[in-house]
């Protein structure tokens, strides 16, 4: 990734800025996805990122994850700028994602999903010579995931996620995020296919993540609900970043105009 | 304590049974014995239940095992080798010609004299394993950075081994291979019950089974299967992992060679050509998914025993033999079928 540093140190500091995503473009094929698209989150906020189909939100989330690659930008993230972003070097920076199709692996069970790619592991045969998976601990730790996030209808974490309802495998896909984010969590659309009930379960998550101090971005539809939930909103128009403004300060018809194009006073981008 | 009045001790085991039937490796062990028994009971003077006879058919499956249980890491992980065959046959002549040339001169060869055969036998095996694996490599590099499809790269490179067996070997079986590694391994047997290949494999395949069952490496190979786009946003670096199942599908079809030239104590140049499929017919037979993501050694391991019995069984009874290919097809197809269904259900 290249570019400029963006805000210097101290500054960035004094604004406990934690996700710092800055000019980033991208491009997919004839595309023109993100066209200089600038996002910084502070610790411990809850910033909406909303706008029209095929505006960026999606992508842009990705890059700041890891799991699409920038043209061009500046990634930041603690302070540090991240030279060669993935989801391996992001999820070691403490960034987590919900993604919008989940990324479960529907054979795997519920602990296993919530461990893939950091597996426990304890010294087993031949004298500790030869490592094996740690199931008990897997399966006691996502026990205790499954109650710290409210979820009391999956009877048994060594159910397969196959087996389970949409609404279940969405609260899996945050209860993983939750579980092992230790800077950000980024959620796409996260309670697009749940109900009344098991969306109000996830704001709560959303809301117990930032008040630990985490800085979450939810990207979402529901403008209404992002009102009332978030700190922030960022409003993304053809892959640009046009509008950052205090949620408190906007209604419906304020962000419904950012996203069409026209101006709200107070605004700043 | 909790005591358990009879009744419902009783009810708690039949259901513990009926559980452990419904899980496909039980459930294939009993159809396994259910054959033994039923062609023991059938055959004259029950020749079938003789010890030499299962001892004999489990040395005719010992190879196709092997090959079902590497075969089922490859499946697990949503791909396919369909090479397998001519990796054996590939690698059963680079093991001969490695044994043979380093087993003694060429004149003392031909005369049957094998002065440093222990150094040939080492070179022969280290040959064939390491061919194998170089032949799972290739493939594994041509489906992960290339991104063909397994199904293409391996029918492709089964033709290619194929033809480089050939030009290996003149079209011609390797000559004077020394005949003490067939009388002396290949068809030797521990107490005079299980032969030695035999042995070989049930170790590598309960290696497999750990490896699978136990292991980081086993649950990454699931989840990619299952997954992969879950996998990759899990941080786990997939096309690696990928080379990495070809390396050691590649690597027990070199095991495999080595078994084959023991056993018969000469390489089967146009020998091998169905034993892909045979191998991934056992697989699917014994519970592991064509679609990736859920897999089971020992179904495999007990499947892949299938075809074997029936053919044994039918020469026995004097019914052709060729009435084999059309049970295992049926039973192949009707695997597939209930795998695609308890997918359905499960997903519904």
């Amino acid at each position: 990734m290249v570019g400029s540093e963006g805000t210097p140190a101290d500054a960035r500091a004094e604004a406990g800025f934690v996700i710092e995503a800055i000019d980033i473009t991208r491009r997919y094929g004839q595309v023109q996805a993100l066209s200089g698209a600038t996002l910084r989150v502070r610790r411990g906020e809850v910033l909406a990122l909303v706008g029209d189909n095929g505006a960026g939100k999606s992508t842009l989330t990705k890059v700041i994850c890891g799991a699409v690659r920038a043209d061009s930008g500046t990634l930041i993230v603690a302070g540090e700028t991240i030279a060669d972003a993935s989801v391996r070097t992001l999820q070691q920076r403490g960034v987590e994602t919900v993604y919008q199709d989940l990324a479960l692996a529907p054979d795997l069970s519920v602990a296993e999903n919530l461990f893939l790619g950091r597996e426990p592991l304890r010294t087993g045969l031949i004298g500790g010579l030869i490592e094996v998976l740690d199931r008990r601990r897997m399966r006691e730790a996502a026990e205790a995931a499954m109650a710290a996030a409210g979820i009391t209808t999956i009877a048994s974490v060594d159910r397969p996620v196959r087996e389970l309802s949409g609404g279940q495998r969405q609260a899996i896909a945050v209860a993983r995020a939750v579980m092992w984010a230790g800077t950000a969590i980024l959620m796409d659309e996260p309670t697009a296919a749940l109900g009344t009930r098991q969306t109000d379960i996830v704001y709560d998550s959303i809301h117990n993540a930032a008040a630990r101090g985490l800085a979450v971005v939810v990207v979402s539809h529901d403008i209404p609900r992002m009102l009332s939930l978030a700190d922030r909103l960022a409003v993304m128009r053809h892959g640009r970043t046009v509008a950052v403004t205090p949620a408190s300060e906007l209604g419906l018809t304020d962000v419904v105009t950012q996203m069409l194009g026209g101006t709200v006073q107070g605004a700043a981008a | 304590m909790t005591h358990l009045a009879p009744s419902a001790a009783r009810r708690g085991v039949a259901s513990a049974v009926l559980a452990a039937a419904r899980s496909t490796p039980v459930g294939m062990a009993l159809i396994v014995l259910a054959l033994i028994v039923l062609f023991g009971i059938l055959s004259p003077d029950r020749a079938f239940f003789r010890i030499s006879n299962l001892s004999t058919i489990t040395l005719n499956v010992a190879v196709t095992m092997l090959l079902a249980a590497g075969i089922t890491f490859v499946l697990a992980s949503g791909e396919i080798d369909l090479s397998i065959g001519s990796n054996v046959v590939l690698s059963t002549v680079v093991t001969a010609q490695v044994l043979v040339a380093l087993s003694g001169t060429p004149d003392q060869v031909r005369a049957g004299e094998y002065p440093t055969l222990p150094l040939g036998i080492a070179a022969g095996t280290v040959a064939g394993i390491l061919t194998g694996a170089t032949y799972g490599a290739v493939n594994g590099l041509l489906v992960t950075r290339l991104r063909i499809n397994s199904f293409i790269v391996t029918l492709g490179t089964l033709g290619i081994g194929t033809g480089l067996a050939y030009v290996a070997s003149n079209g011609v079986n390797v000559p004077n291979v020394p005949r003490v590694i067939q009388t002396g391994f290949g068809v030797q047997r521990l107490w005079g019950v299980i032969p030695y290949p035999v042995i070989v494999v049930l170790t590598l395949c309960a290696g497999l089974w750990f490896l699978l069952r136990a292991t980081r490496f086993g649950l990454r190979t699931l989840a990619i299967g299952s997954s992969r786009d879950a996998a990759e946003r899990a941080g786990i670096r997939t096309a690696r992992h990928v080379m990495w199942l070809f390396v050691l599908m590649g690597a027990l079809a070199g095991v495999a060679a080595v078994l084959d030239l023991t056993r018969f104590g000469t390489t089967n140049i146009g020998g091998h050509q169905t034993t892909a499929l045979a191998a991934i017919a056992a697989v699917v037979i014994g519970g592991t998914s064509l679609f990736g993501g859920r897999a089971t050694i020992a179904g495999s391991m007990v499947a892949s025993l299938i075809p074997v019995i029936l053919a044994t069984g039918l020469v026995i009874l004097g019914v052709p033999s060729f009435y084999q290919l059309i049970f295992v097809g049926l039973i192949l197809i009707a695997a597939v079928y209930v795998d695609q269904r308890r997918r359905e259900r499960m997903s519904a």
